[in-house]
């Protein structure tokens, strides 16, 4: 099978798996590209991670940067496409029916049961971000729980943790 | 404070490409401040509503926005236009700086700036965990499913196609129960 086809495919599932957005499918598309089928290194998938999340955008062109580490820019515009593909169209019809369904209690309930669940994978993206090949590096976990803290105690742009980021790591990395 | 719609295609195009062109470190700000408060396009009110209609969907939830948003103003039509005007800009400069990367990605200090910024960058997934997380703290069940997957997903790097449904079952029938 083509590697774009696979690409396809594979990102065309994710797009439906992605509640929460892109920081839940992160543990998931590091699983596959990675560790199943060692089509980059972690090393790369880090590096296009930081690019994607220093550039203006939707996060969600962090796939098309792996897209295009792994076939190029065929391989950029298959799985950006593919990832906001089929989540799109269910958008498209979801909001034709959703207003329909507001002040029922399938759609509070449906809300209450998917909060947790989106933490726990949000959370499980930062881990496997800041934890290379397995194997924890204290200076990295320092860097995410400085970002971390910000995020949490400030009203801070992240690009100023991004910034930061950048400056503890050309010290101490 | 009135609000408008926007008026031609070529006016929803603009406005989703002036977003797509100006959103570093972060969509949300941005799409807030050039469809309420720039555009006038509609109330805060609104605004929050269908961002929370995309948040309960999957996918980018600005992408998602621009669907819901174009097809609520122009059909299907709107959809496109929003859609390839939102993520135009950020698709090519993205592309653009991974071509930059791969002249300095031999460079030593270049790769500790790299892995730094992704070290930022992953400590702002675990503050979003902790903000989204703060309103559920008050219910063990919850923290039981937060674990759950981080324990699956994060450290056991078990499949999300098996972790997700399992969690959704369990998860909706706690909130049946009024545990959530």
């Amino acid at each position: 099978m083509s590697i774009l086809v696979e690409l396809g495919l594979y990102f065309s599932l994710l797009s439906l798996l992605s509640v929460g957005g892109m920081p839940s499918v992160i543990p998931e598309m590091h699983r596959y590209v990675v560790e199943q089928r060692g089509w980059i290194s972690h090393n790369d998938f880090i590096e296009m991670f930081a690019l994607g999340q220093a550039a203006p955008g939707p996060n969600v062109l962090i796939s098309s940067l792996i897209g295009w580490k792994i076939a190029g820019v065929p391989g950029a515009v298959v799985t950006l496409a593919a990832m906001c593909g089929p989540a799109a169209v269910l958008s498209y019809w979801v909001s034709g029916i959703w207003d329909r369904l507001q002040g029922t209690p399938w759609r509070a309930v449906a809300q209450r049961a998917m909060a947790p669940m989106v933490v726990g994978l949000i959370l499980s993206g930062g881990f496997v971000l800041a934890t290379p090949g397995g194997s924890p590096d204290w200076r990295i976990w320092l860097i995410a729980a400085a970002s971390a803290w910000a995020m949490v105690a400030t009203k801070l742009n992240p690009l100023w943790m991004l910034a930061g980021g950048a400056a503890l790591g050309a010290i101490a990395l | 404070m009135p609000v408008t719609p926007p008026r031609s295609l070529t006016e929803l195009f603009l406005g989703f490409l002036s977003i797509g062109a100006r959103s570093f470190g972060g969509v949300m700000p941005w799409a807030h401040r050039v469809i309420v408060e720039e555009r006038r396009w509609m109330s805060p009110e609104e605004f929050t509503a269908t961002i929370g209609l995309c948040q309960f969907l999957p996918g980018p939830n600005v992408g998602n926005a621009s669907v819901v948003l174009g097809r609520k103003w122009f059909g299907l039509k709107g959809s496109i236009v929003a859609f390839l005007g939102f993520f135009g800009l950020p698709f090519v400069w993205v592309l653009v700086l991974a071509a930059l990367w791969t002249e300095v990605a031999t460079n030593p200090l270049a790769r500790s700036i790299v892995t730094g910024v992704a070290a930022a960058g992953a400590g702002l997934f675990i503050g979003t965990a902790i903000k989204l997380g703060k309103p559920l703290a008050r219910k063990p069940a919850a923290l039981v499913v937060i674990a759950g997957c981080f324990i699956a997903v994060g450290v056991g790097r078990a499949s999300m196609l098996i972790v997700i449904p399992v969690a959704l079952l369990i998860s909706y029938l706690l909130a049946r129960r009024g545990l959530l």
